[in-house]
C-alpha cells in the first residue's frame, strides 16, 4: 500500500491494465489490450509502432481525449474515467500540450493568436499573454511571423507554432501525434531538436509518437507498441 | 468574450461566398419586413387620419348618456347649447377646431322617385378646414352664402336620377314625432369611396338640419386638434373642464369609435403575423444550413479546440455569437438596402392599391420608414438567427474530441 502511494506521487501518468474497444460496424475492434504503463515527470518519451498498433489510441488516453474501456488512467493523480467533461477540459488546458501530425492551427488566426489562444482559455491578462506568446515565439525561432496566417507558413514553422502553442501554458507534459510525419527529415529532426530543447529547458515531460527510426533516437525512453500491446 | 467574438467574426468572413448567400436571404427578409410594415404603416396611418379628419374628428362630445341611451333615442340627448360649449372648449390650447354636427334618417325625393337617405348637418364655415371624407365629382362644395345647398351621395343621385342644380326635398320626423318636410338645391354630387354610403348619404349645412328637426341643438361637438398623439392629453383636459363647470356632457376619443379602422388593423396584423413566420422560416433554414456545413468544415478545428482545454459551452457560445454576427450584419445591412428601397419607392409616387372591396376608388400607398417596424425587423431576424444556430452549436459542442481529431 505504502509502495503504491508513493509510486503514484512519482508518476505522472499511471496506465493500469487498460484496454480500449472501438465498435466497427457491428465488430467491436481491441485497439488496445492490457496496458501498463507508467511516465515520470520530465521524461522524454517515444511511442513507437506500425500504423494501426494503437499509438494514437494510447496517446488520446494519456491526453485525457478519451476513456478507457476498462482499466485505470491516472493523468496527475487524477482517475480520467471519473473527471466530468468541463474538469477534463480545465485538465487539458491547464496540465498539458497537444502537438498534431497535421499541425491544426486555427486557419483564421495568426501565428501569434494561435499560440494566444490556450492562454485566453486560461484567462490571463493580456499583458502577460503577450509576454508569454513573444517568448514562445522567439523561442520557436518564429518571431518575425506573429502576423502571419498558418496558409502564410511552411509546414516546419507551422509545427513550431503548434509546438509554441502547446508549450505558452506551461504544461506538465505535451502529447505529440507523429509530429513530424508531415514534414521532410531535415525540418522533422529540427522540430525534434526543439522539442528536446523545450523538454531540457523546460523540464516538460515530452511523449511523442512515431514510426520513424531516425526520430527515435532522441528519445530517453521507447514504448514499442504492436497489436495494442507493449512490447 | 472578446475573443469569442473576433473569432466568430473571422469564421463568419471566411466562406465569403456562403456567408454573401445567407446575407442575402437575411436582408431580404429585413426588407420585406421593413417594407410590408411601412406599408401597413402608412395604411394605418392614411386610414386613421382620415377617419378623424372626415367623419370623428380626434374628441367627440356628447350630452351624458347618449351613449347608453342615446343611440335608440338620439333626439332626446341633443345638446341644447353647443354654441357656448363650443366657446369654452375652443380657448383650450392645441385645439384647432370646434365643431358640431346633427344628423338625422329621412327619406328623400324628386318628384318622381324617393329614397331612403342619411343626412348630416354641418357648419359649413368650419368644415372648410377640415379634410373631406367625399370628393367632389361634380358641382361644387358647400358655401356659406349658399345657405339652402347640399351634396348628394353619387349613387343617391344616380338611383334618383337628379343633378346637380335640382331640387329636392327631404322628410323626416321631429323629435317632437311631427313629420316635417325642407327643400334643398343639389350644389355637388359626391364619392366617399364607400358605394353603400354613396346611396344614402346627404350633407347640408346644419342649419337646414336644425329647420327640419324644429331645433337648435346639436348631435355632437366634434374637437380636431393640432396633433393625433395629443388625444390622451387633451381628452384628459376636457374631462376637468366638464367636471370642473359640472356640464351635462361626456366624451369620446375617436380610438373608442374606430370600430372600422380597429378591424383593418387586425386584420393587418394577422396577415403581417404570417408574412413574419413565412420570412423567419426561410431566414431560420438558411442560417441553420450554413451554422451546420459550417460545423462539418470545421470538425477538426472543434476537435483541436477542445483538446486544448475549450468547454462545450464555450464551442456553443462560439457558434451561437457566429449566428448573432450573420443576424446583426446581415440585419443592418437589410435596413440600409430597406430604407434605400423604401425612398426609391417613395420617391417614384408609391404604389398604386386597387380600390378594395365595397370602395369605389384606388389609392397610392407610401412606404413609411418607422423606428418601431425597423427595430422590429431588426430584432425578429436576431432572434431568429440565434434560435437557428443553437442546435448546431449543440451538435458541435457533443463531438467526441477523438473523432473530431481524426475527422478528415
Amino acid at each position: 500500500m505504502g509502495q503504491g502511494i508513493s509510486k503514484k506521487s512519482l508518476a505522472m501518468i499511471s496506465l493500469k491494465n487498460v484496454t480500449k474497444d472501438y465498435k466497427l460496424g457491428k465488430s467491436v475492434v481491441r485497439a488496445l489490450q492490457g496496458i501498463d504503463l507508467e511516465i515520470n515527470k520530465g521524461e522524454f518519451v517515444s511511442i513507437c509502432g506500425p500504423s494501426g498498433s494503437g499509438k494514437t489510441t494510447l496517446l488520446n488516453l494519456l491526453g485525457c481525449l478519451d476513456s478507457p474501456t476498462t482499466g485505470q488512467v491516472i493523468v496527475m493523480n487524477n482517475d480520467v474515467a471519473r473527471l466530468s467533461d468541463t474538469v477534463l477540459s480545465r485538465l487539458r488546458n491547464k496540465t498539458i500540450g497537444f502537438i498534431f501530425q497535421t499541425f491544426n492551427l486555427i486557419p483564421v488566426l495568426t501565428a501569434y493568436e494561435n499560440v494566444e489562444y490556450p492562454l485566453v482559455l486560461l484567462g490571463l491578462s493580456q499583458r502577460e499573454r503577450q509576454q508569454r506568446v513573444l517568448k514562445m515565439l522567439d523561442e520557436v525561432g518564429l518571431i518575425n511571423f506573429t502576423k502571419h496566417r498558418p496558409d502564410e507558413l511552411s509546414g516546419g514553422q507551422r509545427q513550431r507554432v503548434a509546438i509554441a502553442r502547446a508549450l505558452v501554458t506551461n504544461p506538465k507534459m505535451v502529447l505529440a501525434d507523429e509530429p513530424t510525419a508531415n514534414l521532410d527529415s531535415v525540418t522533422g529532426e529540427e522540430i525534434l531538436k526543439i522539442m528536446k530543447k523545450m523538454n531540457e529547458e523546460h523540464h516538460t515531460t515530452f511523449i511523442f509518437s512515431t514510426h520513424d527510426s531516425q526520430i527515435m533516437k532522441y528519445a530517453e525512453k521507447i514504448y514499442n507498441i504492436r497489436d495494442g500491446r507493449i512490447s | 468574450m472578446k475573443t469569442t467574438l473576433s473569432l466568430a467574426l473571422r469564421n463568419v468572413l471566411r466562406n465569403k461566398r456562403r456567408t454573401a448567400i445567407t446575407f442575402m436571404a437575411i436582408i431580404s427578409g429585413v426588407v420585406s419586413l421593413i417594407i410590408f410594415g411601412g406599408f401597413i404603416e402608412y395604411t394605418f396611418w392614411g386610414l386613421r387620419e382620415l377617419t378623424i379628419k372626415t367623419q370623428l374628428g380626434h374628441i367627440q362630445i356628447y350630452k351624458k348618456g347618449y351613449w347608453e341611451k342615446g343611440i335608440a333615442e338620439p333626439n332626446k340627448y341633443l345638446i341644447k347649447d353647443p354654441e357656448a360649449i363650443e366657446k369654452t372648449f375652443s380657448s383650450i390650447s392645441d385645439i384647432t377646431t370646434v365643431t358640431r354636427r346633427l344628423s338625422f334618417s329621412g327619406l328623400i325625393s324628386t318628384q318622381e322617385k324617393t329614397l331612403p337617405c342619411k343626412g348630416i348637418g354641418v357648419v359649413v364655415e368650419k368644415e372648410k378646414q377640415m379634410s373631406d371624407f367625399e370628393t367632389i365629382v361634380a358641382g361644387k362644395d358647400l358655401e356659406a352664402a349658399e345657405s339652402y345647398g347640399g351634396i348628394v351621395g353619387s349613387e343617391l343621385i344616380k338611383a334618383l336620377g337628379g343633378k346637380v342644380g335640382d331640387s329636392l326635398t327631404i322628410l323626416t320626423t321631429t323629435p317632437e314625432g311631427v313629420i316635417n318636410a325642407v327643400d334643398f338645391k343639389v350644389v355637388g354630387i359626391a364619392q366617399t369611396g364607400s358605394q353603400d354610403y354613396d346611396s344614402v348619404f346627404i350633407k347640408l349645412p346644419i342649419e337646414i338640419v336644425q329647420d327640419l328637426l324644429n331645433t337648435t341643438a346639436a348631435e355632437k361637438i366634434i374637437i380636431f386638434l393640432k396633433e393625433t398623439k395629443d388625444v390622451e392629453k387633451i381628452a384628459s383636459t376636457l374631462k376637468e373642464v366638464i367636471d370642473k363647470n359640472k356640464m351635462d356632457l361626456e366624451l369620446k376619443k375617436w380610438s373608442e369609435l374606430a370600430d372600422f379602422y380597429w378591424k383593418v388593423v387586425g386584420i393587418y396584423h394577422n396577415i403581417f403575423d404570417v408574412i413574419k413566420v413565412i420570412i423567419s422560416v426561410i431566414v431560420l433554414f438558411s442560417i441553420a444550413n450554413t451554422i451546420t456545413m459550417s460545423v462539418y468544415e470545421r470538425i477538426r478545428e472543434i476537435g483541436t479546440m477542445r483538446a486544448m482545454g475549450t468547454t462545450r459551452a464555450r464551442i456553443i457560445a462560439l457558434f451561437i455569437t457566429e449566428g448573432a454576427l450573420m443576424g446583426i450584419l446581415g440585419g443592418l445591412l437589410g435596413i440600409f438596402v430597406g430604407i434605400l428601397i423604401a425612398n426609391i419607392i417613395n420617391m417614384s409616387g408609391g404604389i398604386y392599391i386597387s380600390p378594395p372591396p365595397g370602395m369605389s376608388k384606388g389609392y397610392v400607398s407610401l412606404i413609411l420608414i418607422v423606428p418601431k417596424v425597423i427595430f422590429y425587423a431588426f430584432s425578429s431576424i436576431l432572434v431568429v438567427a440565434i434560435l437557428s444556430s443553437i442546435y448546431p452549436a449543440y451538435r458541435a459542442s457533443r463531438l467526441k474530441v477523438v473523432e473530431a481529431l481524426q475527422h478528415i
